[in-house]
């Protein structure tokens, strides 16, 4: 009989986000001669990179942009696009892992605060997906939501991704310079993931008191509320 | 478990399993690990009072397999992951809890659609696995069975593609609408496994309706006399009620109502001039300013005085020979003698397709670029490429009726109408039987059996006569015929397919003779270049014959004058002998 330890553990992976489509999240939030670009989106990694320029140029001209936003759209998608390629031959031990994932944005009239489990270990997982049901069984008729959704999860799914990246590295230099037994777990859960035997342990159902914590939970905003929380937030950001 | 089903009434929905028909199971036990929910009994006709606890819940008859205190096979397999032992969090301890609490979350009330997101904030779980799970449950029909289908997403997605103005908020920029790239878009109907149950098929367009299709085209008759009222109609205010003209005139328009009621209405204006009135002298001033002035519209509308430039530029263009008005101005007047045929003057032999097609060049032609210098003969020679085609007219491989179809399809009725008649005209110059028939009503022929509006037509018409051009008017006689309408749509069909077969059948003979023709040339060129190959071969051998002639001779002429020089040796003989080794070698050499 294996022990818990050892079952749960699994050959290390190489890096990639947790979801079934390797997309990369991307925000941009840009600045030239007075006016502001803010967007986010997914992007997928192995599109060649002329596609990067094709993209900057069709936003400047679709939202009649200055022409001094170009290369800095280009530069900044890049540099992120650079930054996940930069972990993509690296070990990345995910393990048994599910992490809680929050979400707390605002989409126009529409904000929405939400908190449920993924688990990084499935790769059929699909924040796509996710993020269309629940607005379906909310019943969010905003189609902006959706995908905002989708990339908040995914921007979530990539940190923890990246964590782990990092913790696996330290993990290996730990090993190498203790050359401690083998046995010690490189399972053992970092700051994000959840102990799965305590939560497992018992009923998978939760507590009633604690439903209200994990539905999300919807607001709808009127025209004043939303300009006014546009002026903070350009005063802010 | 499995009680013989009752048909109440829930037929009516397509669903995916194969059977129809329900079952309803008790449920058996109560999962301790839920909490004491008061539960109602659904079915208030239920008659077994001698069980009390238990309850009547209704699922598809193709998970009969289904039981509360077992996993069946079908769970496992659809649902591995719980099965393999891989983690701690998907055992199959967990994957009980999991369906029957929503099993149970849904019998709460199973009038009401149970949704994911109700189920999943009371789960502790991957909410990836959880989800399928639930589309487990709900493709098997054990938990959203009774429930109504989800709000259709055609009218969801039908407002998800509103148009919207200014940029979306999650690009805050200068306002221009742009979308955001995520990669999924956003009005993708979820059409997952786990909804297909409830949902209702295709969702098929609504067939249109004869009044949707004909409703522009339909004739007004006048409801006192029957008659059409195309030159005109007056048309009661207040209800639907079409009166031609002769009877306004006339007064008979039934009763209760009175003069006043009665408003105008002249479909001449309707169809063609955005409501601008032509009358007639202004059309034959147009005419002939355009005669004397062909392209300067300045001056074609200072002529006709009260019409502005645009206006007699459309006036011209929807008048049947216009255009060709038009072509002749700028080309050279007899090039455009296929746009003649509109009128029917000299039908040149095309075949009705061809006919048309130039029609539509010259059409697309002036499409508000009258400006362009346009020969009419290159029109003639190369009608396509020039010009802009919305589809492969001339596709070598659809037929000739298609072509026909599809191109009237495309053009105005008006340029269908035209050629339609010049086909007619055509005809009926052959064989004198259509041309009873064809032109036995002129009224009726324009409106009834070939060509559905063209007021347009008639006004052509009457000015072809005044202007006194030939043209097919005239030469039509305008007597009354008794032949009843089906009769001759009947003919005209029949005409028009037997012309079309008879000329098909040409074609196909033309071809074979074509083939024919092929076929015997290229075996003479094959004979030719065998007959020049055995010449060849003939001179090969001459020279042959020659060259071994040559050489005979040659050789002939080298005995010779061996035998000479052994004379000579022989005869200067003694002396030489004195010298045998010169004399040996010689003879050695020669012999």
């Amino acid at each position: 009989m294996k022990s818990p330890a050892s079952a749960s553990w699994k050959a290390p992976l190489k890096f990639r986000m947790p979801a079934a489509e390797n997309l990369v999240p991307i925000r941009l939030d840009i600045e030239v001669d007075g006016q502001r670009y803010k967007d986010a989106f997914t992007w997928n990694p192995y599109d060649p990179d002329s596609e990067v320029v094709m993209f900057a140029k069709r936003t400047v001209k679709d939202l009649k942009l200055a022409p001094g936003f170009l290369p800095q759209i280009v530069q900044f998608i890049q540099s992120q696009l650079a930054t996940f390629r930069s972990y993509a031959g690296q070990d990345m031990y995910v393990g048994d892992k599910i992490v809680p994932i929050k979400l707390d944005l605002r989409v126009d009239h529409t904000v929405i605060r939400d908190q449920f489990l993924w688990d990084l270990n499935n790769f059929d997982s699909d924040p796509e997906e996710f993020a269309r049901t629940l607005c379906k069984d909310v019943g969010i008729e905003d189609p902006e939501v959706g995908p905002a959704i989708a990339l908040a999860i995914r921007e979530q799914l990539y940190e923890i991704a990246i964590q782990n990246v990092t913790s696996a590295r330290e993990n290996r230099i730990n090993k190498k310079g203790r050359r401690a037994a083998e046995h010690f777990p490189i399972s053992k859960p970092s700051g994000a993931a959840l102990d799965l035997m305590k939560l497992f342990r018992s009923s998978v159902v939760r507590k009633r008191k604690e439903w209200d914590y994990y539905k999300p939970v919807l607001d709808l905003l009127s025209n004043e509320d939303v300009d006014a929380l546009e002026a903070k937030e350009e005063r802010s950001g | 478990m499995a009680v013989p089903t009752d048909a109440s009434g829930f037929l009516g929905r397509t669903e995916v399993g194969n059977d129809e028909s329900k079952i309803r199971i008790p449920k058996l036990t109560k999962d301790p690990g839920m909490e004491n929910k008061p539960r109602h009994d659904p079915n208030p006709d239920s008659t077994r009072p001698e069980e009390p606890e238990l309850d009547l819940y209704t699922i598809p008859s193709y998970s009969s397999w289904f039981a509360w205190n077992d996993i069946h096979e079908t769970e496992r397999q659809a649902l591995k992951e719980f099965f393999e032992g891989s983690s701690i969090s998907r055992t199959p301890k967990v994957y009980k809890e999991y369906r029957d609490f929503i099993i149970n979350k849904y019998r709460e009330d199973p009038s009401r659609r149970l949704t994911f997101t109700e189920v999943r904030k009371s789960l502790i779980g991957d909410v990836t696995l959880l989800h399928k799970v639930f589309r487990f449950l709900e493709t098997w029909g054990l938990i959203n069975f009774v429930a109504p289908p989800p709000p259709r997403q055609g009218s969801d997605s039908d407002d998800r593609v509103r148009v919207e103005d200014g940029a979306p908020n999650g690009v805050r920029v200068v306002a221009t609408p742009n979308s955001l790239r995520p990669l999924l878009a956003p009005v993708v109907k979820g059409k997952k496994s786990g909804d297909g149950v409830e949902e209702s098929g295709v969702q098929l367009p609504h067939l249109a309706s004869y009044s949707d299709v004909f409703g522009d085209l339909k004739r007004l008759h006048c409801a006192n006399c029957g008659d059409n009222c195309d030159s005109g109609y007056y048309e009661y205010k207040k209800v639907n009620f079409v009166v031609c003209v002769k009877c306004f005139k006339s007064g008979n328009y039934g009763e209760g109502k009175s003069m006043d009621d009665f408003e105008l209405k002249d479909c001449s204006e309707k169809s063609a001039t955005n409501g601008v009135v032509w009358t007639e002298e202004e059309t034959l001033l147009l005419l002939d300013s355009v005669m004397k002035h062909w392209d300067d519209w300045d001056l074609v509308a200072q002529n006709v005085q009260t019409k502005s430039k645009l206006d007699c530029i459309t006036k011209l263009i929807e008048l049947p020979f216009g255009e060709s008005l038009i072509d002749s101005a700028k080309g050279g007047g007899y090039s455009s003698s296929t746009s003649m045929n509109m009128i029917g003057m000299k039908p040149v032999c095309l075949t009705s397709s061809e006919h048309q097609e130039n029609i539509i060049n010259e059409d697309q032609g002036y499409d508000g670029t009258i400006e362009n210098e346009k020969n009419g003969d290159s029109e003639n020679q190369e009608p396509p490429s020039k010009k802009k085609r919305t589809a492969s007219i001339s596709d070598a491989d659809s037929s000739l009726m298609k072509q026909v179809a599809r191109i009237s399809t495309m053009v105005d009725p008006q340029i269908t109408a035209a050629a339609a008649e010049a086909a007619v005209a055509m005809l009926s110059d052959e064989m004198s039987c259509p041309r009873e028939i064809f032109y036995g009503d002129q009224i009726d022929l324009t409106n009834g059996s070939l060509s559905p509006t063209l007021r347009a037509d008639a006004i052509g018409e009457s000015e072809i006569q005044e202007r006194s051009s030939p043209s097919e008017s005239q030469e039509i006689h305008l007597k009354n015929s008794d032949v009843p309408l089906p009769l001759r749509i009947r003919a005209a069909v029949a005409t028009g397919l037997g012309a079309a077969a008879a000329r098909a059948k040409l074609l196909a003979l033309q071809e074979e003779r074509e083939i024919e023709h092929l076929v015997a040339t290229v075996i003479e060129a094959q004979l030719k270049k065998l007959q020049s190959k055995v010449k060849h071969c003939e001179d090969a051998e001459l020279l042959m014959e020659k060259e071994y002639a040559a050489i005979d001779e040659f050789k002939e002429h080298i005995l010779g004058e061996r035998i000479n020089i052994l004379r000579t040796t022989h005869n200067t003989g003694t002396a030489k002998l004195l010298e045998p080794s010169s004399v040996q070698s010689q003879t050695g050499n020669i012999s």
